[in-house]
C-alpha cells in the first residue's frame, strides 16, 4: 500500500515508534533501533518531532478543549473524569514554585549565572527564575544574571524572543553593541556578530547603542536595525507575523546584506554556506527562507543574484557567477 | 569542554577533563534524540530538555565511564529512568494521576503560536472523524486524557498491543492532516 520511503510510509513508522517509546520501560533494543530509524534519514526525526508537536499540543490544550475531545470521542471515559480546576491551579503553583527554587538553586540573594546554548538547527524554550519566558533561535547562546535589584541578560549570538514577566526589577538584554531595556513588553533580539534587529510585539523598549549618547523608545509594531558600520538605527514599521517568525520555521528579512542572512541560515543549515567573494555579502536581501527547506533557497539564489551555488557533501559554497 | 592541555598537572584532574570531554561528545550527538524521547514521553518540551540538562550533570557527576559498555544506552537508560520518575512526582504533586498543567493557548507567548494550536487543533479534530470509533477512542484515552495502554485495554477489552495500533494509526492519520507536504 504505501510506498517504503514516502511521506506515509515515513508517518507510519514514526508513529510506531512514539507509541513504543511511551510504553513505560522501552528495552535498550527499542531504544537503539529506534535511533537507528532516526539516523537513516532526516525525515524520519522530522516526523516523530511532528508527532511529538502533536502531542503536547494535545496533552496541553487548554481544558474545555480536551473535554471536549473526550466527549465526542470517548463519552463514558470523559465522565468519569473532571478535576477541579483549583487543585490544577494549586499543583500549577507549587511547580511555579519549584522552578523559582531550581532556577536560583538555593542561593539565596545572589544567584548564579545561568547559562543557556541551543545547538545548530535547534531551537529551545526556556522559562528563567521570574517567570519570563524565553524562546532561544538555533546555534544561539544567552546568559541570565539575576541580582536583588536587576534582571540582565546577555545575548552573546543568535536569536530570541522574550515574553517578560513584569516586576519591579528592570530587564536589561545586552547584545553586543546594543542595550534594550524591557518597559513592558515581548520582543524578539536577533543579533548577527554586531549587527542586531529589535522587533517589539507588545508594550515598549529603550534602545542605546554602546558609544552613543542617543536613547531610542520602540513600540509594538516597529522593529529597528543596528547596523554598526554607521552606527545607526534604523526604525520601520513591523510587518505582521514577522516577529519571531523563525519558530515557525521562516526567516524574515528586510533590506539585509546577504552576509547577515547567510549567517543566519547557518544557524539552521547542516550544510554551512559559505561565500567564496566576500563582495556577494554586500548584495542586499528582502524575502523569506524557510529553514525547513534551507537547499531550495539556496538552489534558487542563482535566479535573483548573481551567483553560482557549488554544493559539496559538508557545506555550500556561493560563489559569483561567470558571464 | 576544552581538551587536557598536555602539561603535567595533577593526573585526577586531567582524567576528570577526559571524562567531561566524553560527555560532552555524547551530548553534541545525541542531545536531539534525547530530547525528542523525553518529549514523547512527557508530552513538554521544556520538561524534556530540562530533564536532559539533569541527565547531562549526573553524567558529569560520575568519576569516569570506564566501567559502562555503551555509554549511549547508559544515556538513554538513564534518561528514561529520570522521566519515569518525573512522571511520577508530577502525579504526587498533584495528588492525582498525571494531569499537566492547565494550558492557555491565549495567554501563548507569541499570537503565531496560539493561532497555529488552533488551527492543528481542527485539523485533529476533523483527523479523528475520518477514523474507525475504536481508532479515535484508544487514541483520545492515550494522548489526550494520558490514560496508559493497560488502562485502556482493561476498559476497551482490547490487548495492549491492540490499543498501541489503534493510537498509531490515528497518530499517523493526524500527521498526515497536519503536517503532510502540500502537492504542488
Amino acid at each position: 500500500m504505501d510506498t517504503p520511503g514516502s511521506d506515509e510510509a515515513i508517518a507510519r513508522a514514526a508513529a510506531d515508534w512514539w507509541t513504543r517509546l511511551r510504553e513505560p520501560e522501552p528495552s535498550a533494543q527499542t531504544l537503539a533501533r529506534w535511533q537507528a530509524w532516526l539516523d537513516a534519514d532526516p525525515r524520519h526525526a522530522q516526523a516523530f518531532e511532528q508527532l511529538n508537536a502533536l502531542g503536547e499540543l494535545l496533552r496541553t490544550a487548554p481544558a474545555p478543549r480536551r473535554r471536549e475531545l473526550l466527549e465526542e470521542f470517548a463519552p463514558r471515559a470523559a465522565r468519569a473524569r473532571r478535576w477541579p480546576y483549583a487543585l490544577a491551579a494549586a499543583a500549577a503553583l507549587v511547580l511555579a514554585l519549584l522552578g523559582w527554587w531550581g532556577g536560583w538553586s538555593g542561593a539565596g540573594r545572589q544567584a548564579a549565572p545561568q547559562r543557556y546554548a541551543s545547538a545548530v538547527g535547534e531551537n529551545r524554550d526556556i522559562r528563567l527564575p521570574d517567570g519570563t519566558a524565553v524562546a532561544l533561535g538555533a546555534a544561539s547562546a544567552l546568559t541570565a544574571r539575576y541580582g536583588d535589584a536587576r534582571r540582565d541578560v546577555e545575548l552573546a549570538a543568535g536569536e530570541a524572543y522574550f515574553a517578560v514577566a513584569h516586576e519591579a526589577r528592570p530587564f536589561v538584554v545586552d547584545a553586543g553593541p546594543l542595550r534594550i531595556e524591557d518597559l513592558g513588553t515581548a520582543f524578539n533580539v536577533r543579533r548577527t556578530g554586531q549587527r542586531v534587529a529589535v522587533a517589539v510585539t507588545e508594550g515598549r523598549v529603550r534602545l542605546s547603542p554602546a558609544g552613543a549618547a542617543g536613547r531610542l523608545e520602540l513600540a509594538a509594531g516597529q522593529q529597528a536595525e543596528y547596523d554598526p558600520r554607521s552606527g545607526a538605527l534604523s526604525v520601520s514599521p513591523l510587518p505582521a507575523g514577522h516577529a519571531a517568525a523563525w519558530r515557525e520555521h521562516r526567516l524574515e528579512f528586510v533590506n539585509e546584506p546577504l552576509a547577515a542572512v547567510i549567517a543566519n541560515v547557518n544557524r539552521y543549515s547542516r550544510r554551512p554556506v559559505q561565500l567564496a567573494d566576500p563582495r556577494l555579502g554586500e548584495l542586499m536581501f528582502t524575502g523569506t527562507v524557510n529553514t525547513t527547506t534551507i537547499d531550495s533557497w539556496i538552489g534558487a539564489l542563482p535566479h535573483v543574484f548573481p551567483v553560482q551555488v557549488s554544493s559539496f557533501a559538508d557545506h555550500v559554497v556561493l560563489s559569483s557567477a561567470e558571464h | 569542554m576544552e581538551a587536557p592541555d598536555g602539561s603535567d598537572e595533577a593526573a585526577g584532574e586531567g582524567s576528570w577533563l577526559d571524562h567531561a570531554g566524553r560527555v560532552a561528545a555524547l551530548y553534541r550527538e545525541h542531545h536531539g534524540a534525547l530530547v525528542a524521547l523525553l518529549q514523547c514521553r512527557l508530552n513538554s518540551r521544556a520538561d524534556a530538555q530540562e530533564i536532559a540538562q539533569e541527565v547531562y550533570v549526573r553524567l558529569l557527576a560520575m568519576d569516569h565511564m570506564d566501567h559502562i559498555d555503551s555509554p549511549r544506552a547508559f544515556l538513554f537508560r538513564m534518561a528514561t529512568n529520570l522521566s519515569v520518575d518525573y512522571l511520577r512526582k508530577r502525579a504526587v504533586r498533584a495528588g492525582l494521576p498525571p494531569e499537566p498543567e492547565e494550558g492557555d493557548w491565549a495567554s501563548a507567548p507569541l499570537p503565531e503560536q496560539h493561532a497555529w494550536a488552533v488551527q492543528q487543533w481542527r485539523k485533529v479534530q476533523a483527523a479523528l472523524r475520518e477514523l474507525p470509533a475504536k481508532t479515535s477512542r484508544a487514541f483520545v484515552l492515550h494522548v489526550v486524557e494520558g490514560r496508559d495502554f493497560a488502562a485502556i485495554a482493561r476498559d476497551m477489552r482490547l490487548s495492549e498491543r491492540m490499543v498501541r495500533y489503534h493510537v498509531s494509526n490515528a497518530l499517523a492519520h493526524c500527521r498526515e492532516r497536519c503536517f503532510a507536504p502540500e502537492m504542488p
